[in-house]
């Protein structure tokens, strides 16, 4: 089928290979993505927040036209013990509500570059994939990649079933638990050990809820992190976007703990969801979606072979992904290293040369991008956030501390009394240990 | 031999919201190719396979707006079809069978035809009876039900699975036969097909370009309402481990033992 | 509105022609019904309730769908206005669309109401049953078609000395020509009877299996229905019990869904039944909008679960 042979077979319509598609078409090369899901998009599941730095830079504006939710514009973070919580509140003054219509950037504004989004992946992605297929990209979704077509040990195309397609270059966008990756040898098999599984519901709810409960006024929005009881005081949490006229609730949680936690992750979903701090949130709302899906966990450490001849991989699939714990962060990333490979890809035609050698500029690239300085500086952050008194004793402290400074039932007593009880149950040496610990990790 | 197979574009019916007020919100549904149209397709495409030289088109009436989307038209060519004609029009949105019978009409004697196939029933209005009105207007033999074609030299033989009986009936050419939904498993789209889908022919047409008259209006659709539901208790165990599956039995012995 | 002139009602099977004319009785002040055959036939219709009959006579091989343009041909010359009531078979379908064409009349399948305040308008199912769609006939005539039991029928008398008319045959311009007919083996349960329904959907792996909802549905004391794609995709189970807008109306006290994902063409269906109990293994279901009870779970290991505590 040698007039259907394209420049590139990207597999995977996320963010990574949207990215790298739009790239590609956009510089004329001929690149197909063949996308398992109905649409881009349609099976993909993220947190909500995507950072936008990596993407204003490819798109600049982008999301003056992008189906995103809400900008994000306040920050909650709350401790919650079993009962109780202690929330930080944190909201961005410089500009206000509704500056977002207006467009442009405001004064006392912040960088478009500086700016997160929340986003809902089943309108997101599409939108992408649309701008890809205006530069000259083509979708084919509806179709799984089973197999790729190797020869002389390079990659030369992809197999759906009894069809093959062949291009001078595949990528792997195909998100994490990359079976392709696998069958190359590059990607360890995904084990309970190594990664963290999400689950997350997605609750409608009007717009009146939407103000009154978040404070959502125009476009602008809310992210709300919670650690401690959501992953059972161990490493993970919880989360909540705010979107267009839902929130994204869910939790994180890193299964090589599943044992200790001793439940399942999506009953974790259903404890969070019945603390008497989110309750209230989403009292009345609409479950209209559950998910679950795999984080990848680890960072630097689990960055697998992304370079070979005739492939590269990107985004998920490559482990480019931070677990910071409470939260995660890899749609940045997914489009920084889909477009890492685009351009290893551009100059690798100039030259004629797909083999790694020739696509080697992806690793220089990513050297020097986002994706390997974060996974670099957060090296060790999955090592000191796998400690449960990050998520069990100082969230327990830090409402301890508070229940007794609100409480008067008698005779106050000093302040440091009050917290010294709740300090010792942690451990002072602990607290300074970690707390130097995470400042050698960052 | 020329085979015309008819299909409709409908809203994603899962995607449809019912308002407070009981009116539909059609604003978030896709658009996507009637489900028990790719029936009438898929029987197209074997009647092609059976007798070597047929060529089919797929042809379907409806508002520009949803048939201006590439995404369908692709659809339709990667489901094996030769080419695909669009009689598109925003006057043709929300028409009643009658009308929808004499677009096709026109649209089929300019194609030319020998055999036109329609599926049981479209899936918004499930009307069922676009098939045989068309064969009526076109002063063809038409008839429904068909769960099984074969071609034959200016003839098809069909059968027909009714409530209580299965009659096999012959039918002189041209004809229009609806297929019912279990005639066939539609075959899904394959990498090739789709690809081999964006090389087809589209012929999109105009009702003038079709000589379409408008019959006079027989009816007129007044409203559109969803039922009151009855509230149901949706007591939902989640998870299915021995302690789940035991709250549930309990949950609902007394249901069934009252 | 004061009632129709005319109505005129034909049935391909005998056994609906009684509940038709009660159909017609309360709309219309005069019933004619049409019947193809003789007296036996005419004096069935009789019987039934008809004051006119319209007796077409009877052709060797012709099918059904080929006394169209007699039918339509008799009610021309009765005035053509009015309604048509037809059952609402494949036969019955297929009859009214051709009398449409033939007679310039508006044709509705499977009415779910048929009013006469401010002229007449015929209801009917769309989106699957999601909604009911009212349309307002602006033709002389109607034809519709009705499913038994959809629409009440008012209680008729045998009309003793009935009025019947000779038809005549008008041969169709396209005839089509009957190579066989085989009578289906086999008689499904009347679901819409039933009290209490299992209910099986394509959550079942193979054909098999389906003796776990017999299994619960003999320790409830109930009969075993499906959705469509197990009757017409996979032909497991008789295409007389699938549940829906497309099949049968249930009017249970239980309905317990097995791996059914629950869209609306199906609820429409189960949604007569006072509870709704369902097992699904995917928590997004809709069904479980739909139900009193429920368990996110895998059949395999609920159902035998329930069958043994319900001995
Ligand atoms: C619970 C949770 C919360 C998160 N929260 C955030 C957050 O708030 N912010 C953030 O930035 N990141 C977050 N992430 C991470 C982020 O979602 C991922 O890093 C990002 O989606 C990766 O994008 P991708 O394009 O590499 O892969 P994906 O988005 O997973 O896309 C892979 C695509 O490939 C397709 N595919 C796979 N195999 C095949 C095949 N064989 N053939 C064809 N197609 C195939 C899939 O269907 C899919 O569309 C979160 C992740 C989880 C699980
Ligand atoms: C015009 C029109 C008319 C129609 N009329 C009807 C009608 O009258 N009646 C009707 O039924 N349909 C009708 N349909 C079809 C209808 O839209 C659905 O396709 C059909 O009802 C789906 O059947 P299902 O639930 O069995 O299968 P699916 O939708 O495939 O659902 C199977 C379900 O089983 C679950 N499952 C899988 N494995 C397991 C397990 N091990 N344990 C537990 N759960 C499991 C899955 O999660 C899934 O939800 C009509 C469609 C159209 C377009
Ligand atoms: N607008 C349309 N365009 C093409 N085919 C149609 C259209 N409407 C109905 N049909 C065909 O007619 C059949 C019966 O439709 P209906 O009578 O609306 O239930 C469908 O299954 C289609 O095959």
């Amino acid at each position: 089928m040698s007039d259907d042979k394209f420049d590139v077979i990207v597999v995977g319509a996320g963010l990574a290979g949207c990215t790298a598609a739009y790239v590609l078409a956009r510089e004329g090369l001929e690149v197909v993505v063949i996308e398992r899901g109905n649409g881009a998009g349609s099976k993909n599941m993220t947190g909500g927040r995507l950072y936008a730095h990596t993407l204003e830079r490819i798109l600049p504006g982008f999301a003056e036209e992008a189906p995103i939710e809400r900008r994000v514009t306040r920050e909650k973070i709350s401790f919650l013990s079993d009962r109780d919580a202690v929330t930080m509140d944190y909201q961005a003054g410089d500009y206000q509500a509704g500056d977002y219509q207006a467009g442009g950037q405001a004064a006392g504004r912040r960088p478009a570059t500086a700016e997160s989004y929340t986003v809902l992946r089943a309108r997101f992605d599409p939108w992408l994939m649309g701008k890809a297929e205006e530069k000259g990209a083509s979708l084919i979704d509806g179709i799984r990649v089973s197999e790729l077509l190797t020869r002389d040990g390079r990659v030369v195309g992809v197999k759906a079933g009894d069809d093959e397609l062949e291009a001078d270059c595949v990528i792997l966008a195909d998100g994490v638990n990359s079976l392709l990756g696998e069958s190359l040898g590059f990607v360890k098999k995904v084990t309970p050990h190594h990664c963290a599984v999400g689950a997350k519901e997605l609750i409608e709810l009007t717009p009146q809820q939407m103000r009154d409960r978040f404070g959502c006024e125009g476009r602008d929005g809310l992210a709300w992190l919670f650690a401690g009881m959501p992953s059972d005081g161990l490493m993970g949490g919880g989360f909540l976007y705010t979107n267009e006229t839902s929130v994204s609730l869910g939790v994180v949680f890193g299964l090589h703990n599943i044992e200790a936690a001793g439940k399942s992750v999506p009953q974790m979903l259903e404890d969070f969801k019945a603390h008497p701090a989110v309750r209230p949130l989403i009292e009345g709302g609409q479950l209209i979606e559950y998910s679950a899906h795999v984080v990848p966990e680890g960072g630097l450490a689990m960055v697998p072979k992304i370079v070979g001849d005739g492939v590269l991989l990107t985004g998920d699939a490559a482990g480019f992904c931070l677990n910071v714990g409470y939260t995660v962060r890899g749609m940045d990333l997914a489009i920084a290293s889909g477009e890492a490979a685009a351009k290893a890809v551009i100059a690798a035609k100039a030259r004629g040369d797909f083999s790694a050698a020739g696509l080697n500029q992806y690793q220089t690239l990513l050297n020097d991008s986002v994706v390997m300085k974060d996974l670099t500086l957060y090296r060790k952050l999955p090592g000191f956030l796998d400690n449960p008194r990050m998520f069990g004793a100082y969230p327990d402290m830090a409402a301890g501390v508070m229940a007794d400074l609100f409480t008067v039932d008698g005779p106050s007593k000093p302040l440091l009394k009050k917290a010294g009880g709740h300090l010792r149950k942690v451990g002072l040496l602990n607290l300074v240990k970690d707390g130097l610990k995470g400042v050698t990790s960052l | 031999m020329n085979i015309i197979a008819c299909c409709k574009i409908v809203p994603e019916d899962q995607d449809i919201a019912v308002k407070p007020d009981r009116t539909l919100d059609l604003s978030k549904a896709e658009p996507k190719i009637s489900q028990y149209d790719l029936n009438a397709i898929e029987a197209a495409i074997q009647i092609k396979e059976q007798s070597g030289n047929a060529n089919v088109v797929a042809l379907s009436a409806g508002a520009a707006k949803t048939l201006g989307n590439s995404k369908i038209r692709k659809d339709i060519l990667s489901r094996g079809v030769d080419s695909l004609t669009l009689v598109a029009d925003d006057s043709l949105e929300g028409r009643l069978p009658a009308d929808t019978a004499s677009v096709l009409a026109a649209a089929a004697r300019k194609t030319g035809f020998d055999l036109i196939l329609c599926g049981e029933g479209s899936g918004d209005i499930y009307a069922q009876q676009v098939g045989i009105l068309l064969g009526e207007m076109l002063g063809v033999a038409s008839i429904n039900g068909v769960s099984r074609i074969t071609a034959g030299d200016g003839t098809v033989l069909v059968e027909r699975t009714l409530e209580d009986e299965i009659e096999t009936l012959e039918l002189a050419l041209p004809a229009v036969v609806s297929v019912t939904a279990d005639i066939n498993t539609p075959r899904i789209p394959s990498l090739k097909t789709i690809l081999a889908a964006g090389k087809k022919p589209t012929v999109t047409e105009t009702l003038d370009g079709i000589g379409y008259q408008a019959p006079a209006p027989v009816a007129a659709m007044t409203s559109v309402k969803a039922p009151e539901q009855s509230d149901r208790k949706k007591k939902i165990i989640d998870g299915d481990s021995d302690a789940d599956i035991k709250a549930f039995i309990e949950s609902i012995r007394p249901e069934l033992t009252a | 509105m004061s009632k129709l002139a005319n109505i005129y009602v034909f049935s391909d099977k005998p056994s609906r022609i009684r509940d038709l004319i009660g159909v017609a009785t309360p709309l219309g002040d005069k019933v004619t019904a049409i019947v193809i055959g003789a007296q036996p036939e005419a004096q069935a219709a009789a019987a039934a309730g008809a004051a006119t009959i319209i007796a077409i006579p009877s052709q060797e091989g012709v099918i059904v769908e080929d006394y169209a343009p007699s039918i339509a041909e008799a009610i021309r010359g009765a005035g053509a206005a009015g309604l048509v009531l037809l059952a609402a078979g494949k036969r019955g379908k297929c009859l009214a669309a051709k009398l449409g064409a033939a007679l310039r009349a508006a044709v509705v399948n499977e009415a779910s109401a048929i009013s006469l305040d401010g002229g007449l308008a015929v209801s009917h199912m769309v989106y699957g049953g999601l909604a009911n769609a009212t349309e307002t006939i602006s033709s002389p005539l109607a034809v519709v078609t009705v499913a038994s039991g959809a629409l009440e029928a008012a209680p008729c008398q045998a009309v003793a000395g009935a009025e019947i008319r000779q038809g005549v045959f008008v041969p169709p311009a396209h005839p089509i020509r009957l190579v066989k007919r085989e009578a289906k083996a086999g008689q499904a349960v009347d679901l819409a009877a039933s009290r209490r329904v299992v209910c099986v959907g394509r959550g079942f792996a193979k054909k098999e299996d389906l003796s776990l909802a017999g299994d619960l549905a003999s320790a409830i004391g109930g009969d075993v229905g499906c959705s469509r794609p197990i009757a017409e995709g996979e032909g497991w189970m008789e295409r007389e019990v699938y549940v829906g807008v497309s099949g049968v109306m249930l009017n249970a006290d239980i309905y317990i869904a097995l791996g059914v994902s629950g869209q609306i063409q199906h609820m429409v269906g189960a949604n007569g039944s006072k509870t709704i109990i369902a097992v699904n293994k995917d928590k997004n279901a809709p069904i479980f909008n739909f139900a009193d009870y429920g368990i996110v779970g895998d059949l395999y290991k609920v159902v035998p679960a329930l069958v043994a505590a319900l001995k």
